[in-house]
Order: structure tokens, then C-alpha cells, then sequence
């Protein structure tokens, strides 16, 4: 403990001597003449004899005057206490809320853990320091921006919920913590998380990061994967478990058909390690629920779903001169069935709901069809794209992060002879570019998905790589979403969507915990032939019901579930790389010089015994005011004389 | 407190009347000096037959009973009982603490002083007032009788001045050494002192037969005091320093209880009539009441 204005302390020395010397001056009592005092000299032996400490109530009110002023110089000499902990003025407190900080190894989460932790790091704040709360994982929220006021950031971090979605990405967290850093001086930024989280590598935060981990355990069990195919009788579900501990486990992993238990098996993992279940499932059955039984520090990883696509296939329509490869890559996709035009079509008479993708192989019909469209070697412009020319062998550049589009695919052996020269509108986004022009562009535009491949499959080898069925299923869930056994598995927090036909008046959908939300009330948004539904954090089996007036005429199940290995191995991590531009990387807590001052203790102390010294001066009084009201308290109880 | 010293009669003179049909009452007969209206334990002149006793020689022979010489051929004398005068002892305590109070105390002890005196001179007792507290020299009237001598009393009383200070213990010894005869003896003090242990044992080693008029005022009795005082002894004792509150107050009316009570049960002890006194009652309701009833008048 140290002081951080030590001078104050001389205020002890002038006012100390002072209240002593008034106490002297005030002790020369009143002289009262009485006739004898051989009574109370009596009793004042008494009482000495009995007490010793009698002398000291004499001057109990000097003591605690003294003690009071000791105190109030105390609390002006603004004590504090070391404390691990944060030193800034300007906190910005990164709170982790993935999906792995509901674990349970901190009781009760470690996301309460975290909000304990946060709740300490705001009080350890400095007088006049201000604090920004940051959300980070899933989806970034910044609950309390840059304030001092501490009940505000209290409730702030209180706010703070798991959310099971989005993984445990820092790097806009940290980027707007950088940004924030930047601008004013003494920063800190503080992460608390169990260690799980992506970091970004191109930031550089003006400022010390510190890094609180929370978590113990490691050791966690998960579903890693689910999948229900029809296949010639029946389905077959795949299920896998893995293992992301570090030790070997064993737990009973449970199947439920229709809520119904149907099979059990026992699984040993070694660290590390998945095992895979295939079994036949009845044709029938709508929807299997995987169970590992038990408990691990984990549980939302420990439940999968997986809804039955049966009768669930998509019609693409597809308007080509005969091309080969596409037919034999849609044909290898699961529930897709195509219908082949001619390219001499013009008119189109069928809804998005019969027919909801279209799929234009070197044609371009002056009228387009309504419903999704994927245009490959396109001829000439479109109101989605201009052709201007050709483009002779051009070199393919995918673009980098995480696409979807190109999600396991690989376009390095990729070569093509010619490609159309387009230049799309705003609402595309260049997957593949090339010097030339971009090749492959997806978009949304009115509700309405575009894809455009600006070469013919014929003039180029992509359809001789193991790259293009992987690149057509990748388009087909972007053209079709909702279809097939794969669209009906979504991840936490991805939308629900659902193309919807002007006749279909409600969509209700009715969320794991029974809950049903439904287009009426808004939370069901109907746009542009798009039912939507966003609030899908919650694990589980959704119901969309699709209403015609009172009739119910589509009934579709999506499965959410928790898949993803990075939230699922739970083992906290001692130490964050983050570049700082002090030269450190490290974040690990380390002792720091962080200053707790209680100075608002002592002066509460100093108020209460201002009480006390209050009311000791005025025992007499109050004394008096007690045998008044124990003496009315008698006569009151005692019946009126007449 | 200034010492009463007014003009006016200490007794009201219908109190006075009152106080004329009443009478001490003494429990056994005493010996006075010449003859009077009381039972004395000594054979004398009066009608009551007491005793017969042998002749002997230089006896009255006007004594003898010659029906019973006719008898027993013997000469016997016959006695009587003698009837003669009480010798009342006041002793008023005029020490600087009694001078104190409202009202005051030594007023109050001049007018027990002088009800009990004037019913004994009333009865055609003798009555003698000593007065201590002012040194070692005490202010004595030796002694008058006949309700003559009330007036040469009364003024005796008013004449009495607070002294400033004295030990009882040792006025007591001096007066038991010197006092003639005994009799009925009142005490009027606030026996304020240490050695009031001392000195009632000093007087009852003769047999008086004592009462005690155990004086304080209502100031004594329920002190009001509140604050910080230096208590300063008016005859000169130790000042006490007290930082009065109601618990202190609580404790010092405990401690009077527990001393007064201490004082009865060593008068009790010795035979001595122990008679509290608060000043706030008024002299006549005390004696024609208090005093009655306790057995001290008739």
C-alpha cells in the first residue's frame, strides 16, 4: 500500500496538535459546588475500580475526533493498493462471447467469469478513467463506448450473452481497439477470453494489451459432424464425434429418431481423435438428434441435428445447347433435379417456387425468368452485366479469405483458353479475377442471386478437376439456398432463408425452445421473394411453415448446429500474440503497477465514525429520549384513569 | 445557599399549638437530675408503690411501713417510684455541608431541633441543644426547661451559623464524654462524612436512646446535573470530576439507596431510630406525620 500524495499527511500534524489543544481548553468543566462529594467520590472509586477504561470514556469523543481527522487525511493522501491488473486511463475491455465461454469449468460460465473479471478491471480503474466494452466473437458489439460512468459500464458487461455463432475472430475487435488506442493517450487494452480466438496479424495496437485467460479444463467431447442422406432405402446418417481434449474419453453417444431413442453407441477417443457412425435410418423419420451422453465442461457441442431431406429436391431449370459436364456435376449433387430447355425458349411461365434457379449456358434470353440465375460464357449484356470483349488465356487470381464459393476448391492447375470480358454491376463481388476482368462474379440484386462464369466450360480444363463438382455444389447452395441435406445445416447465427412465392401470405417459424415467430409480427421478414429469418443463435431445430392464408403449404426443417473446432477445443491459452507498437507481442499478465485506490473506504470509515462521535456526544440526549419513550410506552399500556 | 437567617418565628405558632398535645415517647425510664413527670429507674417520692426493702440504719423512718412492721415485726421501708425530669439532648449538625440545598438543610435541622425541643419543654423536660461543625469548640445551650425555656431555645436555634467544616466522629466522642445524664437524644445531620460509622457507634456506647434525622435535600437526593462538572466540596473535600449523564445519575441514586439502606441496618443494629429526611416535605407534615407514626412522638 502507498500513498499517491503523501504531503497530505502533513495536514495530520497541524490539526491534530490543534483538536487536542481545543479538546484541552474545552476539559476545564464546569465547577459546581455541592455539598459534599462523599457520595460520589464513592462512586467514582467504584467505577474506576470496576473499569479501568473508564478514564478513556472520558475522552472518547478526543479519540474519535482524532480518529476522524487521522482518517479524512488518510483518504486525502488517496492510499492505494498494487494490484495486478490494468494502469490505463483509457480502458477498452475486449470481453470474448463465443460459444466456448459458455463452458462450464468457471463456475458458472466462464463468460460469467469473464464479466466478473471485467467487473473488477472497472473498479481497479482510475479516477477520471474511462472505459470502452467491446463484445468480441460471434457478432462484435460495442455495448458501452468510451464512458466513464461505471454503473453504465456495469450494466454494459452485464448485457454481454454467449452467442454460439460467428467464431472467435478478434481482428475487428482488436482493429476498432487499435483505432480507439490511438487517439488518446495512456490506453490499455484488455482481453478477456479463454485464449480460442483468431488474431489478426496485420495490426499493430498503439497500446498495451493485456490478456486474462480464463478457463482450466481442456478436456471437451463434440459432434463434429452430422449428415442425413436419402439414400436408395431409407437415409443414412452420418455422425461424427471427436475427441479435443487431451486425455483418452469415453462417452455414450446417443441417437434419437424423432425424439424417439433408437440406438446407443459406446465411443473411446484417444486426444484428438474422431470416430464415425453410418447407420440406415427409416425413410420416414424427420429429424435425428446425436446425444453424447454425460456432461463435459461443454454442452452445447455435445447435441447435433440433422433434418431428413426426403422429397426435398430443387428443380434448376437449365437452358443450354447440350453440355456435358454440367449435366454430370448437377446430376452428382444431392437434391437437385434439372430439367433441360432449349436454348430457343423466350418465355418462362413457371413460378420461383416450381422452379426457383435457372441456369444459362451460353445464352442470354432477352426476357429472364424469375428466381435465382447462374449465366456461364454469357453472349452478350444482361441488366446484371455488360459484355465489352473477349479475353484471351487469363490468368486466375481466386480471391483470398473466406469465401464461400470457393470453399475447398483449388483453381491453381486451372487454365482457359478465352473468357468473356463482362463488367458487372455494383451488387457483384469478384470471386475469381483475372488481369483481364473478373471471372466469376455472385451477387444479390432485388432478392434475386446472380452468379456469372465468363467462360465456356468447353474452352478451359475446369471440368476436368476434382475443383469443379466441388465449385458447382458451392454455387448451387449459394443459388439454391434451402435445399438438400447440406442447405438444411446451418450454423449458428447464418440467416434462414427461403425463396417464397407471392401466394404464400405468412411464414412462421418455430424456434428449439418452442417459441414461434412468424411474418406478421416482423420477425419473419418477407422480402423480395425471400423469407428471412435471422435470430438463429440457438442450437437446435428450426420449423418454417410457409402459409397460403390458413393453409400450411410448405413445412421445411433446419438444423443448427455447433460445428466448429475451434470453439470446441475449450483449453485455455496462456498467452496472445499481439503485435503492440511498443516492439512486445506477448500479452501474458505479468505484474503490473496497477493502483487500486480505497481512499472511498476511508472516507466512509471517516463518516461513520463521524456518527458515532455525533451520537456519543449526544448519548445524554438520546438516553433521555429513550426513558421518554419506554415511560409513555408504561403509561400508555396502562387503561386511562377516568 | 445563604444560611436562613430571617427574622421570622422559626415555628408557626399553630404548629406550636399542635405540637403541645403531643409527647415523646421514650422506651425505657431514664434518670434525670431533680424531679419531674418521668418514670425514673430510681425509687423516690410519688404515688406509685414500687419495691419494700429492709431498714437500715440513717434511713427515712417517715418511709417505713408500720402495717407490715405489725406483721412481720420487722421494719420494712416502702418505695416509690420515682418521677423525674428527661434530659433532652439535641445535637444539630451545622457543618458548611449542611448549609446547603433548597430547601436548606440546616433550616430544616434548626426546626426538627426546635419541634422536638419545644414538645420536650412542654412536658416539663429538660432540654439541652449542642451545635457542632464549627471547630473543635461546639456552641452549646446547657440546658432549659418549662416552656419558659423555648424562647432562650428558639433563639439559640436562630442563632446557629454554618460552620465550615467539622468531623463528626470527633464532635460525637467529645459530647458522649461530656453529656451528664443520658436521655431520648436527636441527632440532626446529613452525616455526610466518612466517619458517620464512627460516630454513631460513639454514641450509642451510652444508653441514649438515639434518633437520627438523617437530613438531605431533594438536590442531593436527585441530582440534576448534565454535562462535564468539577464537583467542588464545600467543606473543603476532594473535587470529583464527573461527566454527568443519566447512566451516572442512575448509578449515584443507587449508590444513596445502597448507603442509606447500609445506615439503617447499623442503626437498627444498635438500637438507634433512623428517620430519612428529604427537605422538600414540610416540617409539621413531617413530624406530626413521619415522626408519629415511626414511634418518636405520641
Amino acid at each position: 500500500m502507498s500513498l499517491i500524495s503523501p504531503l497530505a499527511l502533513l495536514a495530520a500534524a497541524v490539526i491534530g496538535p490543534l483538536i487536542v489543544a481545543m479538546y484541552l481548553l474545552k476539559l476545564r468543566r464546569e465547577e459546581r459546588p455541592v455539598s459534599s462529594t462523599f457520595l460520589w467520590q464513592r462512586m467514582v472509586r467504584d467505577v474506576e475500580a470496576n473499569a479501568p477504561w473508564q478514564k478513556l470514556r472520558r475522552s472518547l469523543l478526543l479519540l474519535l475526533q482524532l480518529l476522524l481527522m487521522l482518517l479524512l487525511v488518510f483518504a486525502l493522501a488517496r492510499p492505494f493498493l498494487a494490484a495486478q491488473g490494468i494502469s490505463g486511463r483509457n480502458l477498452i475491455l475486449i470481453i470474448d462471447h463465443s460459444a466456448s465461454m459458455s463452458a462450464t469449468d468457471e463456475p458458472p460460465t466462464r463468460l460469467q467469469a469473464a464479466k466478473a473479471r471485467a467487473y473488477q478491471l472497472i473498479d481497479q480503474l482510475p479516477d477520471g478513467g474511462r472505459a470502452t466494452v467491446i463484445a468480441a466473437g460471434g457478432r462484435m458489439a460495442v455495448p458501452a463506448a468510451a464512458t466513464a460512468d461505471r454503473r453504465e459500464l456495469r450494466r454494459a458487461i452485464e448485457q454481454i450473452q454467449p452467442s454460439n455463432g460467428g467464431g472467435s475472430d478478434l481482428a475487428p475487435a482488436l482493429t476498432l481497439a487499435a483505432a480507439l488506442a490511438a487517439r488518446e493517450e495512456d490506453s490499455e487494452v484488455a482481453i478477456i477470453s479463454d485464449g480460442n480466438v483468431t488474431l489478426p496479424t496485420n495490426v499493430r495496437v498503439p497500446a498495451r494489451v493485456s490478456y486474462f485467460p480464463i478457463g482450466r479444463t481442456t478436456e471437451n467431447m463434440a459432434i463434429s459432424a452430422i449428415a442425413l442422406q436419402p439414400a436408395t432405402s431409407g437415409q443414412t446418417l452420418f455422425v461424427q464425434a471427436t475427441n479435443y481434449g487431451q486425455a483418452v474419453a469415453s462417452r455414450r453417444l446417443d441417437l434419437y429418431l424423432d425424439g424417439a431413442l433408437f440406438n446407443a453407441y459406446n465411443l473411446s477417443l484417444d486426444p484428438g481423435r474422431e470416430q464415425s457412425i453410418i447407420a440406415e435410418i427409416p425413410a420416414q423419420v424427420q429429424v435425428v438428434e446425436a446425444r453424447l451422453a454425460g456432461d463435459d465442461a461443454l454442452p452445447a457441442d455435445d447435441r447435433a441435428f440433422a433434418v431428413s431431406s426426403v422429397g426435398e429436391a430443387v428443380t434448376v431449370r437449365v437452358v443450354t445447347p447440350g453440355n456435358r459436364f454440367l449435366e454430370t456435376g448437377l446430376s452428382l449433387l444431392p437434391g437437385i433435379r434439372t430439367t433441360s430447355v432449349p436454348t430457343s425458349t423466350t418465355t418462362f411461365s413457371e413460378t420461383v417456387a416450381q422452379v426457383p434457379v435457372t441456369i444459362f449456358d451460353g445464352v442470354v434470353p432477352a426476357e429472364l425468368p424469375p428466381g435465382n440465375l447462374f449465366f456461364i460464357n454469357p453472349v452478350r449484356s444482361s441488366p446484371y452485366f455488360s459484355v465489352t470483349g473477349t479475353i484471351e488465356f487469363p490468368l486466375l487470381r481466386p480471391s483470398g479469405g473466406q469465401e464461400p464459393i470457393l470453399r475447398n476448391v483449388s483453381l491453381s492447375e486451372v487454365s482457359v483458353l478465352k473468357a468473356a470480358r463482362i463488367v458487372p454491376g455494383s451488387w457483384g463481388r469478384v470471386v475469381v479475377d483475372s488481369d483481364g476482368g473478373p471471372l466469376l462474379v455472385v451477387g444479390e440484386r432485388e432478392g434475386r442471386r446472380v452468379a456469372v462464369l465468363a467462360f465456356d466450360l468447353h474452352e478451359s480444363d475446369l471440368p476436368l478437376q476434382i475443383a469443379f463438382p466441388l465449385l458447382l455444389s458451392n454455387l448451387m447452395n449459394f443459388l439454391a439456398p434451402g435445399s438438400g441435406a447440406e442447405a438444411a445445416q446451418l450454423l449458428p447465427g447464418q440467416p434462414l432463408s427461403r425463396q417464397v412465392d407471392e401466394a404464400i401470405s405468412e411464414v412462421r417459424v418455430t424456434r428449439p425452445d418452442g417459441r414461434t415467430v412468424s411474418s406478421r409480427t416482423g420477425e419473419v421478414q418477407i422480402q423480395a421473394g425471400q423469407a428471412i429469418y435471422a435470430d438463429t443463435d440457438a442450437l437446435g431445430v428450426y420449423l418454417v411453415e410457409e402459409r397460403a392464408g390458413e393453409q400450411v403449404v410448405g413445412r421445411h426443417r433446419y438444423a443448427i448446429n455447433l460445428f466448429a473446432p475451434a470453439e470446441s477445443h475449450i483449453a485455455a491459452q496462456r498467452d496472445l500474440s499481439v503485435p503492440q507498437t511498443s516492439g512486445a507481442s506477448s500479452t501474458v499478465s505479468r505484474e503490473r503497477d496497477s493502483r487500486q485506490e480505497f481512499w472511498r473506504w476511508v472516507a466512509l470509515v471517516a463518516l461513520i465514525v463521524l456518527v458515532v462521535e455525533w451520537l456519543v456526544y449526544q448519548r445524554n440526549g438520546l438516553a433521555y429520549l429513550r426513558e421518554r419513550w419506554r415511560q409513555r410506552r408504561s403509561t400508555g399500556s396502562r387503561p386511562a384513569r377516568s | 445557599m445563604p444560611a436562613v437567617t430571617t427574622s421570622a418565628p422559626l415555628l408557626e405558632s399553630s404548629f406550636l399549638r399542635q405540637l403541645d398535645r403531643l409527647a415523646l415517647l421514650t422506651r425505657r425510664p431514664m434518670a434525670g437530675d431533680i424531679q419531674g413527670e418521668r418514670r425514673s429507674p430510681r425509687r423516690g417520692a410519688s404515688v406509685e408503690f414500687a419495691d419494700f426493702r429492709p431498714y437500715a440504719r440513717g434511713d427515712d423512718i417517715r418511709q417505713i411501713d408500720w402495717n407490715l412492721y405489725a406483721r412481720a415485726e420487722r421494719f420494712y421501708l416502702k418505695l416509690f417510684v420515682a418521677e423525674e425530669e428527661l434530659q433532652v439532648h439535641l445535637l444539630v449538625d451545622t457543618s458548611a455541608s449542611m448549609d446547603w440545598g433548597t430547601p436548606n438543610k440546616l433550616h430544616y435541622a434548626r426546626q426538627l431541633a426546635a419541634a422536638y425541643g419545644y414538645i420536650a419543654l412542654a412536658n416539663l423536660d429538660r432540654v439541652s441543644v449542642t451545635a457542632f461543625g464549627t471547630g473543635p469548640l461546639a456552641a452549646q445551650l446547657p440546658g432549659v426547661r418549662g416552656k419558659r425555656g423555648a424562647v432562650p431555645l428558639f433563639a439559640f436555634l436562630q442563632r446557629l451559623q454554618p460552620g465550615t467544616g467539622g468531623d463528626l466522629a470527633r464532635a460525637c466522642h467529645r459530647y458522649i464524654q461530656t453529656a451528664r445524664a443520658t436521655g431520648p437524644l436527636l441527632l440532626c445531620s446529613d452525616l455526610l462524612d466518612a466517619g458517620w460509622k464512627d460516630a454513631l457507634g460513639a454514641l450509642s456506647s451510652r444508653p441514649f436512646e438515639i434518633t437520627i434525622m438523617h437530613i438531605l435535600a431533594p438536590q442531593e437526593l436527585e441530582p440534576d446535573l448534565d454535562g462535564d462538572f468539577k464537583l467542588i466540596d464545600v467543606e473543603g473535600g476532594p473535587p470529583v470530576e464527573i461527566s454527568a449523564d443519566l447512566e451516572l445519575i442512575r448509578r449515584y441514586k443507587q449508590q444513596l439507596a445502597s448507603w442509606r439502606a447500609e445506615l439503617e441496618s447499623y442503626c437498627n443494629g444498635r438500637g438507634i431510630t433512623y428517620l430519612p429526611v428529604d427537605t422538600s416535605v414540610p416540617v409539621d407534615e413531617f413530624v406530626l406525620g413521619r415522626m408519629r407514626r415511626r414511634g418518636v412522638l405520641r
